[in-house]
């Protein structure tokens, strides 16, 4: 079976004035098809530059980084942006939906860039979205007049509309409590058994870890090995992980 | 495609409702349009109606005048006030056939403009002479057939009339004498021989013995008072000299007021009512005119507390001197026994007795409007000249001497809509054989009158700049018959040779060759199409190029000197004042912009991420100022309309006389043409997508990874 997401080698460094700051020295990995793959570490540990490199935001500084079988590195801006609008959705810490738009709208965005469905096509899907993450109530709303457990759950529907082959979400729960956190993380892993889409999430939190079928540890910009969600939390709790597990954000 | 516009409209009237500074920037975006919309509507109607005074008084559609001109043609006067120096055409017929081959050349009017003094006599000169033809009739040697069935008793009694006339003058000037030394402290030679002559003819002596000697008592007067009295000797007077038929037929807004037109072919000479009635009718009768004209104005105008007629009631109350001067001693007593019983006074001075009729307030105006016209005017000359009268008509020669020609007034005129206008209404009409010979150019008849002179041998050579010989095929020496300033009009006054002459120029009539061929200044062309005015012009000029006419064709906006360039100033000042405002519209958009690019990097990072290209963020950045352009654009061009339909229908009155000039009449009624909405509208969508160039290139930069960063 081939890796839908293939890191080789990859270094990653910012420079900050003269100063040369590495967020990844050398790190590979292998990510199959339909996984529910999270990233751990601590802080400052390198997940969110990780993601970064997959979503196709940001490019390796040494290394090879490919995406759906394309080298990453090789491609234009624009084509890295098509990349991303059609192979990738996205799910960020902090929702980041547009603000004047409604949510029906906020779903339908993604389309409407990609220009391959009608109208109507649009709406049944971005209805048939609002169904599975249980808002189709709230789809003129707009999203301040929403919780941010719904917030979340909107920006969910927007990632999975185009039906991507990769869900990437930055500790999609650190601004949720943990009951509404792990409601989100039941949703993606509903959706990633119903669609089999690959979802890869950083998170520092174990009990979040524990529905992963695979945990990597990065510690230091570098990765620490690969385990199950369950082995993680069971080292987690005997307080036996390669790296100590931050607590869990409130 | 639709879809994704309708949601960036979207996005951007949410954004738009959002920012209070948005607001401001859509305030000068509004303020903006509204005045492009105005201005621009506003300019354009004064642009038609302005046409409309400028093509219909005189320029016609097109000016064409001689290559060689030094300066360039003026009609209404140029830059210095002076008139432009051209030089002729000399040939008119031949350029006129040329012209009329093109397809969209109507007719051709040959021209000419020029300013002179004019002389109507003053009113010593002309009571004196009536007194000289009196005495005549008197002696048996009458001269005057209006005076010949006078005798007896009659005679008698006009005589003395005239001597009480002449008395009066003599005391109006005695105290005009009076008055100059103490305000002005004027005691010169020249003064003091002036009272001398005045003390002499007040006292009683001088009229005990007037009758022995009454030809030499004349003569006194007329060389010694005579050129004291300053009424009315000189009057400057504008003109084009034209070919009057076709003139009357090409300006179809001409109507004649009083009077008839000049008679197809004749010599003769058309007064613009409105210079008749501001310059040469007497000037108390004109602003009493003036004051029941602003009267029946409506608007409920009084004239207490009104500063113009205030002044207007002023001025008639101090100069009463003119009413005074012409009336002899008959009249006199007649008018001062009805002013007696009118103001129920036993006032006696008439000097004073008119002051106190001058002094005409709200209640009693009209009464004594009626009364002046009904019990004074039919007395007095009301104006300088009448009707029917031939006037003398003094200017320089292209050489510089002075050449006088007589010329009938047959009528005033004016153009319709351009009553009240100065600029259209001091300009006459005169023929242009007249013309001619007070351009100093050779008209048939001086031909003729030279050949007669050579045949008598009597030829007496005037030496004369030989400047202008070439015009005429160069050869003979002219010798016009108008010697240089010796015309007297004295002698003219008291029927000498010299009108006999006149008469005959009054009657002859002339052919349409012998009035085209010759020498015109310029010439106005009407065409058929205005619209291919510019086209027209080129073929002109192009035909001008081809045959050798040594011709220049210009726009009526080109040939009304300054004042054609007035729209165009105006337009100069809106479009200054126009683009300041959107400068600043531009300045405010882009730092507004800029400010809010900023403030959104994160939701453009989210899009960039989520797969948009960089020219959809560009894109929507430009939206949203459109829509912010157009939303405020829209509205004040709405207000714009909304104005501009208002005076539309209510029209804009013209409150100042050079206003009906500009008005084409005595209201403007602005209309607003698609063209000035399509100006704003592409002004409001430049300007508003300029000014958003930088924050919309910034927007584009702004990175994806913007997006994963969380806000602080
Ligand atoms: N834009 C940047 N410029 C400079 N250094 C950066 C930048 N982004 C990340 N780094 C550095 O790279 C390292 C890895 O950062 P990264 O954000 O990937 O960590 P993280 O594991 O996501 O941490 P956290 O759990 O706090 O989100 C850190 O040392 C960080 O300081
Ligand atoms: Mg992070």
């Amino acid at each position: 079976m081939g890796s839908i997401v293939s890191i080789r080698d990859v270094v990653k460094e910012y420079s900050l004035g003269k100063v040369v700051v590495p967020a990844l020295r050398g790190v590979s990995l292998e990510v199959e098809k339909g996984e529910f793959i999270s990233i751990a570490g601590p802080s400052g540990s390198g997940k969110t530059t990780m993601l970064n490199l997959i979503g196709c935001v940001d490019t390796a500084t040494r290394g090879v980084v490919e995406v759906a079988g394309q080298d990453t590195g090789k491609l234009t801006e624009r084509k890295l942006t098509a990349l991303r609008l059609d192979t990738i959705g996205f799910i960020f810490q902090s929702f980041n939906l547009v603000s004047v738009l409604t949510v029906f709208q906020n779903v339908e965005f993604p389309l409407l860039l990609q220009r391959k469905l009608n109208g109507a096509q649009r709406k049944a899907r971005v209805m048939q979205l609002l169904e599975q993450v249980g808002l189709a109530t709230h789809a003129k709303h707009r999203p301040n007049e929403l919780s941010g457990g719904q917030r979340q759950r909107v920006a969910v529907a927007r990632a999975l509309v185009t039906e991507p082959q990769i869900v990437l979400a930055d500790e999609p729960t650190a601004n949720l409590d943990s009951v509404t956190g792990q409601a989100i993380i039941d949703l993606m892993k509903s959706l990633n058994q119903q669609k089999g889409t690959t979802f890869i999430f950083s998170t520092h939190d174990y009990k979040v870890m524990q529905h992963a079928n695979a945990v990597v540890r990065l510690a230091d910009g570098k990765l620490q090995g690969r385990e199950t969600g369950e082995a993680a939390v069971a080292a987690a709790l005997k307080g036996m992980s390669v790296a100590p597990v931050a607590q869990a954000a409130p | 495609m639709i879809a994704r516009l309708v949601v960036l409209v979207q996005i951007a009237l949410r954004n738009l409702f959002a920012s209070f500074i948005n607001f401001i920037i859509g305030g000068i975006i509004l303020v903006g349009t509204c005045t492009t919309v105005v201005g621009g509507g506003m300019l354009d109607s004064l642009d038609r109606s302005m046409s409309r005074s400028v093509i219909g008084s005189v320029a016609g559609h097109v000016q064409i005048y001689s290559t060689k001109s030094k300066d360039e043609l003026a009609l209404f006067g140029g830059m210095t006030g002076g008139d432009p120096e051209l030089a002729a055409m000399t040939d008119f017929a031949k350029v006129k056939t040329a012209l009329e081959t093109l397809p969209n050349v109507k007719t051709v009017v040959p021209m000419g403009v020029s300013g002179a003094l004019i002389t109507s006599g003053n009113t010593v000169d002309l009571v004196l002479a009536r007194l000289r033809d009196l005495y005549k009739v008197r002696d048996g040697k009458n001269v005057n057939p209006d005076l010949a069935d006078l005798s007896g008793p009659a005679l008698t009694e006009q005589i003395a009339a005239q001597k009480a006339h002449v008395r009066q003058i003599v005391n109006v000037l005695k105290g005009d004498y009076t008055k100059a030394k103490v305000l002005l402290k004027k005691d010169t030679e020249e003064t003091r021989e002036g009272e001398e002559a005045l003390a002499r003819v007040s006292d009683d002596g001088f009229w005990a013995g007037f009758d022995t000697d009454p030809y030499g008592s004349l003569e006194y007067l007329e060389n010694r008072i005579a050129p004291l009295v300053t009424d009315s000797d000189l009057l400057f007077i504008r003109y084009a000299g034209t070919n009057l038929d076709t003139f009357q037929q090409s300006f179809d807004r001409m109507r004649v007021i009083d009077g008839q037109k000049v008679p197809e072919g004749h010599r003769g000479f058309l007064i613009a009512k409105f210079f008749y009635e501001n310059n040469m009718k007497l000037k108390n009768a004109r602003r009493l005119d003036q004051i029941k004209e602003a009267l029946d104005e409506g608007n409920n105008r009084v004239i207490k507390g009104d500063p113009v007629l205030e002044r207007l009631v002023k001025e008639n109350q101090a100069q009463t001197r003119d009413v005074i001067l012409q009336l002899d001693g008959i009249k006199t007593a007649q008018v001062i026994a009805a002013l007696q019983k009118l103001l129920k006074t036993e006032q006696t001075d008439f000097a004073e007795l008119l002051t106190s009729f001058f002094t005409t307030d709200d209640q009693n105006f009209r009464e004594r409007y009626d009364f002046f016209y009904k019990e004074i005017a039919p007395k007095l000359q009301l104006y300088r000249v009448k009707v029917g009268d031939s006037l003398t008509i003094k200017a320089f020669t292209k050489s510089g001497y002075v050449q006088s020609v007589n010329v009938k007034v047959y009528g005033t005129f004016s153009f319709e809509g351009l009553e009240k206008s100065p600029l259209a209404g001091s300009m006459c009409l005169m023929d242009l054989m007249s013309f001619r010979d007070l351009y100093g150019y050779l008209t048939t008849d001086k031909l003729e009158e030279m050949k007669a002179l050579k045949a008598g041998a009597q030829a007496k050579e005037v030496s004369r700049e030989h400047a202008e010989d070439d015009l005429f095929g160069g050869g003979d020496v002219v010798e016009a018959q108008a010697t240089a300033g010796v015309i007297d009009d004295k002698a003219q006054l008291s029927g000498t040779g010299q009108a006999m002459h006149q008469e005959d120029l009054v009657k002859r009539v002339y052919s349409r060759e012998e009035i085209e061929n010759g020498v015109v200044l310029n010439a106005a062309v009407m065409l058929k199409d205005p619209a291919r005015l510019k086209q027209t012009i080129a073929d002109i000029n192009a035909l001008s190029e081809k045959d050798g006419l040594s011709i220049k064709a210009v726009s009526w906006q080109d040939a009304a000197g300054l004042l054609g360039q007035f729209i165009l100033v105006a337009k100069l000042v809106l479009f200054f004042f126009v683009g300041v405002i959107f400068v600043v519209a531009m300045v405010i958009i882009n730092n507004a912009m800029m400010m809010a690019t900023l403030q959104r990097t994160q939701t453009i990072g989210t899009m960039r991420a989520i797969g948009a290209q960089r020219s959809f963020v560009l894109t929507m950045v430009l939206v949203e100022t459109l829509v912010l352009g157009l939303v405020f654009g829209v509205l004040g061009m709405g207000l714009g309309t909304g104005f501009m339909s208002y005076l539309g229908s209510h029209g804009i009155n013209a409150t100042t006389d050079i206003m009906y000039f500009f008005f084409s009449g005595p209201k403007l009624l602005p209309t607003l043409s698609a063209g000035n909405l399509i100006a704003a509208l592409v002004i409001i969508l430049v300007v508003s997508s300029l000014s958003t160039l930088i924050p919309a290139v910034i927007a584009t930069r702004v990175s994806p990874l913007r997006a994963m960063q969380t806000d602080e």
